[in-house]
């Protein structure tokens, strides 16, 4: 092909400023983004449309409870609850922004691009920080923007007001996008790089509970309305609020104060050190750009800090020039490692030295128990349940009573089985790309299946049993009872996490950017009703076996129930009989409940097993996903 | 005389204790197509990724067109072009609105840009396909769009990491005259490969790299008679220099026995 190329540069181009890179990549940013929406489905919109009208009645829910939670509030108090909320949002943001800057300045694929063009690294810095700045306006509006503009409402000021809750809004936004990339910056500078994915992920997956938590404070206090008054409780906290008012989010609440007390130069006053602040962090930053966004993409692509081993050769390193040459000729001859390889004929030797299949099953689970041990990201799995158990655990101890022991152990059995479930639905799409693998060795069938369901197991058990032993001694249960707990939950444990092997083994799939999806939404959900399903029958088994007084002086009253056609009377029909065997001598009931329960738990585990072994001989593969396109 | 535009001096790269690149020395000038040969893990994208300086030197210092790539980045960047191994790309631009996109970030100005930038997707047959997403686009697409990109504000220096993976025998082909073509302009191209024959073909010097030492480098005739064996091609020196012709020669044995 003829053409002609253009001569090449003799010098560089004058250098540009800063604000023409950063308005060049602003520019870029922004129609990647529109490019981004306008070939989006039209089902995406739809979902996301609900998603919003969700997320106004949810608004609109949190804008009720606070005007009935401070109805009588005098606005001076109504400052201290001001206060709390601009901490938790600045703290949100922090935590949010975090993983938003993590995830903007460091996993950006556009950075390896960037970096290699003639623009300045300040301004790659300032184009990535907005992204930042985006992400986190969602928490400013939810917990600055809208309580100040509540907090007008309320009290009914003038327009100045307003204009000082957007100032106060907008100051807040660019302090913690500046201290989330500070405390980004630390991060990345004290973490190995190796494992800064998963400090980043721990960070943003405490930051999700904390939210949750958070959100779960008006449904306690509602829950307790009749005890809690929350005008009180706002009065006697006022020496918390004046030490708040050393801090940022003190300051933000006092210039709204200020303002509705018709102060409004004081109330500016008040935003400017704010909006000061922010921008005395953000240039901080963005002095420690260098040394820390260039410097940590770097080490982070590079993957510093991970172990690195090279074993020492004997062989002398080669300087330029010179030939390496082995004494390979017959005497005094050492086979090379290709050779001894080469030296048996393809399935000679090997087929009278077959290990035993346990070999097979525990390298399975090896495997896996080792990416458990070696990717905090598995341990978020671990960490949202224990968060909530100490919740309930909390709950109990705080205003617990007798009765209400039952129903944490309750809590804690149907945690063990859903648990144990949620974390065999990962087992398979944990082999993501390289699920070629365990369906190419000859260990598809029983090993495979078993060394999954050992590595799903191991630790859901050793971390259950602890927390049902340990909380039923700290409650004070019966030694036998403790004893049948803890057997109960291992047979529990097993049974759900069958059920999630075959669903796993189904419906697999994994996703790069995010690799804790693992599984298809839908197949998640039916595994938990299938457990349901489960626990429903076991229930009805242990029923029998213990035969309460109660229930069957239920049942005795009741009248006979015949079966007259229709579903609902082939329901009352099936419970009818389904109740008849606690009637029946205790003997008999113990007789019928170990043969019910040991039926359900056998029939569980062992046909889901059996299904998920067939799946395996049959070979699986993991649906990979990706933001834009799926391989099938 | 003719210019050194690639100049690394000691130039060394270590994880930790291990050296990655060991004090590598080596001059490219005005002209001349570099190949740069070496195993897997010889430490080939760790030196272009420090002479692109996306990646810290540990000792040692790196130069293109005489401006030291971290001291004065911006006029070296200014000047070179990098084509890494995996095309990543804005996939949601298309390849116009990414070659202008580069054009800007090389100050190129805007009529120069958008005539450059229709006449290089012509060359490399992505005209039809201008105005799609680049998320559509197949591995070899997105590489000739990567090299396009590299083409349009004319640099002084080409380094390429593989460049010829995913491509079809034409677009190679393509590759190769449009770095001769850039070559005879008095550009210095600095390409890593594994495709010996390209090497052989395309470069007027290989270095080879092993183990993070340049163990050879010359024309591939100066090579053979270093060697020893004239008449070889690149490949048999290349596996008689790296060590790797133990397992060359159980290939052959292993022919022979079938």
């Amino acid at each position: 092909m003829k053409f002609t190329l253009p001569p090449t540069l003799e010098a560089p181009p004058l250098p540009q400023s800063f604000v023409r890179d950063f308005m060049l990549l602003t520019k870029n940013q922004l129609r990647v983004t529109w490019n981004k929406w306008r070939h989006r489905p039209k089902k995406t919109w739809i979902v996301m449309g609900s998603l919003y009208a969700g997320l106004l009645i949810f608004i609109t829910y949190l804008g009720s409870l606070a005007y009935g939670a401070i109805g009588n509030v005098p606005y001076e108090l109504g400052q201290g609850l001001l206060s709390l909320l601009f901490m938790s949002g600045l703290i949100a943001q922090i935590f949010f922004g975090i993983t938003a800057a993590f995830s903007s300045l460091y996993m950006s694929e556009d950075l390896e691009l960037l970096f290699t063009a003639p623009v300045s690294v300040r301004a790659v810095f300032a184009v990535k920080s907005l992204s930042v700045f985006v992400s986190n306006s969602v928490i400013a509006v939810i917990f600055m923007l809208l309580p100040g503009v509540f907090y007008g409402l309320l009290f009914q000021t003038g327009g100045f007001f307003y204009l000082l809750v957007v100032l106060v809004t907008l100051s807040f936004l660019i302090l913690g996008t500046a201290l989330a990339e500070l405390f980004n910056l630390l991060i990345m500078r004290i973490v190995p790089p190796h494992r800064s994915k998963e400090a980043i992920g721990l960070i943003g997956a405490v930051a999700g509970i904390m939210m949750a938590l958070m959100f779960q404070i008006p449904n306690l206090m509602m829950g307790r309305e009749k005890q809690f008054d929350f005008n009180s409780w706002l009065g006697g906290n006022t020496q918390i609020f004046e030490v708040m008012n050393f801090f940022p989010w003190g300051w933000g609440s006092k210039a709204l104060a200020s303002a509705m007390s018709d102060n409004a130069l004081g109330g500016l006053a008040w935003s400017l050190l704010i909006l000061l602040l922010g921008v005395l962090l953000f240039s901080l930053a963005f002095s420690l750009v260098e040394r820390g966004f260039r410097r940590g993409f770097i080490s982070l692509s590079q993957g510093e800090g991970g172990q690195r081993r090279r074993t020492k050769r004997k062989e002398k390193g080669l300087t330029s020039g010179q030939i390496l040459l082995k004494d390979y000729s017959d005497q005094g001859r050492k086979s090379s490692p290709l050779e001894q390889i080469f030296a048996t004929q393809p399935g000679g030797d090997m087929t009278g030295a077959q290990a035993p299949a346990l070999v097979g099953i525990w390298s399975v689970a090896k495997k896996d128990l080792l990416y458990l041990k070696r990717d905090a990201r598995e341990w978020f799995g671990y960490l949202t349940p224990l968060i909530l158990m100490a919740f309930f655990i909390a709950q109990y101890l705080f205003s617990g009573s007798k009765a209400s022991r039952s129903s944490l152990i309750t809590i804690f059995i149907m945690y063990t089985i859903m648990f144990s479930g949620n974390m065999a639905l990962q087992s398979f799409g944990r082999e993501g790309e390289s699920d070629w693998l365990l369906n190419s060795v000859p260990l598809a069938g029983w090993p495979v299946v078993l060394g999954k369901l050992l590595a799903s197991v191991l630790p859901t058990l050793v971390l259950m049993e602890a927390l049902l032993v340990g909380t039923g001694a700290a409650i004070g249960l019966d030694y036998s009872v403790v004893v049948a707990l803890a057997v109960g939950a291992v047979l529990l444990s097993l049974g759900s996490s069958a059920i999630g092997l075959f669903y796993s083994i189904n419906n697999s799939r994994y996703n790069p950017e995010s690799p804790q999806q693992r599984i298809a939404p839908s197949a998640s959900l039916m595994m938990y009703l299938i457990n349901l399903v489960f626990i429903l029958f076991l229930a009805l088994g242990i029923t029998y076996i213990f035969h309460p007084a109660e229930l069957i002086a239920v049942l005795e009253q009741l009248p006979p129930a015949t079966y007259e056609g229709g579903f609902l009377s082939a329901l009352t029909y099936g419970l009818y009989l389904i109740s008849r065997p606690l009637l029946w001598p205790a003997w008999a009931g113990v007789l019928i409940g170990i043969l019910v329960t040991g039926g359900v738990w056998s029939g569980m585990f062992f046909g889901f097993m059996a299904a998920t072994v067939r799946q395996s001989r049959k070979g699986f593969r993991v649906e990979i996903v990706t933001g834009k396109k799926k391989r099938g | 005389m003719e210019e050194v535009l690639i100049k690394t001096h000691q130039l060394t790269k270590r994880y930790g204790t291990v050296p990655v690149v060991n004090t590598l020395n080596l001059e490219v000038k005005s002209g001349e197509i570099f190949g740069f040969l070496g195993p897997n893990g010889a430490g080939k994208t760790t030196t272009i990724k420090m002479l692109t300086g996306l990646m810290e030197p540990s000792e040692g210092e790196a130069y293109i067109c005489g401006y030291d790539i971290r001291k004065q980045a911006t006029q070296a960047k200014a000047l070179m072009a990098y084509v890494p191994d995996q095309p990543k790309l804005y996939g949601k631009l298309s390849a116009r609105e990414f070659l202008l996109l580069m054009a800007s970030l090389y100050r190129m100005p805007k009529d120069v840009s958008a005539k450059r930038a229709e006449m290089l997707m012509e060359m490399f047959g992505l005209s039809e396909r201008a105005d799609e997403l680049l998320e559509g686009y197949s591995h070899g697409m997105r590489q000739k769009v990567v090299l396009a990109s590299a083409l349009i504000h004319q640099p002084k220096v080409m380094l390429l990491d593989e460049p010829t993976v995913g491509l079809d025998p034409a677009s190679a082909r393509l590759l190769k005259d449009v770095l001769q073509a850039l070559a005879k302009q008095g550009a210095s191209i600095f390409l890593s490969t594994h495709i010996l024959e390209i090497a052989e073909r395309m470069c007027h010097r290989v270095g080879i790299l092993k183990a993070g030492k340049l163990i050879a480098q010359g024309s591939p005739e100066e090579l053979r008679q270093t060697v020893g064996h004239d008449g070889e091609s690149l490949e048999d020196i290349f596996l008689d220099l790296t060590g790797d012709q133990e397992s060359d020669e159980l290939i052959r044995s292993l022919e022979g026995d079938s």
